[in-house]
């Protein structure tokens, strides 16, 4: 059969194939529910740092952070971004975690550095001020966030 | 490295669209596919047929919440067979590209 394949149709049938890489690649994410949860969690905790009690900020940070802990070892892997299909470990790359762990840190910081700005500008609600900001940036940058990991997994990929 | 080696069952572009869809999943549904690839129900099952024959793919058919999924992926086999074909055609280009002027 070597002899009947052509280099011409050697080259289609590989493009073929990466084309189809391609679609599963498409597919890595997290869920949609992970950013708005991610989101809706960071104003609750801005509500309870602008109007609960000391207690409740400690208590729902903790519950946020447990809760976290609780869905991002399957989450975070991207690799279940759909539910019709389970991308296999070495399409993703191995540091889809330390990428997302790494953007909520530089959103944790920005909340942080926020509430300052606002409390030092005089506004009443700071906290919550500094919480919805960030939330909109989770709910815009987190899909961006993927955008990033497909094209590091398409980069790496071609090039094998 | 996989051996480079023809797979006959493979290289119809059909089963190798499906195949290398799969090759990148540890499963997926039938839906999924059917959809990646335009093809219709009917179409696609004739051709896992084949693949199931030849022990490249397992097909799981599940119910949950009172839906019926069909599940495909590839067999260690069907990897195998899909790894050594890669492996061919780039041989057959290294050497097209090799004797070149």
């Amino acid at each position: 059969m070597d002899n009947e394949v052509t280099e011409a149709d050697a080259r289609l049938a590989l493009g073929s194939i990466a084309q189809r890489r391609q679609q599963v690649i498409a597919e890595i994410d997290v869920p949609a529910w992970y950013w708005l949860g991610l989101a809706g969690g960071w104003v609750v905790l801005g509500v309870l740092a602008d109007y609960g009690p000391a207690w409740a900020t400690v208590v729902g940070t903790v519950a946020f952070g447990a809760a976290h802990a609780a869905v991002a070892p399957r989450v975070l892997s991207g690799r279940h971004g759909s539910p019709h299909v389970s991308v296999r470990s070495d399409v993703v790359s191995r540091g889809v975690p330390v990428f997302v762990i790494g953007f909520l840190i530089v959103m944790t910081m920005l909340t942080v550095a926020f509430a300052l700005i606002a409390h030092a500008d005089g506004a009443r609600h700071s906290a919550l001020l500094a919480s919805v900001v960030v939330a909109a940036l989770v709910l815009v940058g987190g899909p961006r966030v993927m955008d990033v990991v497909r094209a590091r997994a398409e980069r790496r990929l071609s090039a094998l | 490295m996989s051996t480079a080696k023809f797979d006959e069952i493979i290289h119809p572009s059909t089963r190798l669209s499906i195949v290398a869809l799969l090759a990148s999943t540890d499963w997926a549904d039938f839906s999924f596919v059917r959809d990646r690839l335009g093809l219709s129900d009917s179409a696609l099952s004739k051709q896992f047929s084949i693949l199931e024959d030849a022990g490249y793919v397992t097909i799981d058919r599940l119910v949950t919440n009172r839906r019926r999924r069909v599940r495909v992926g590839l067999t260690e086999a069907g990897r195998q067979a899909f790894e050594g074909h890669v492996a061919a055609l780039q041989s057959v280009i290294a050497i097209a590209e090799s004797v070149a002027p």
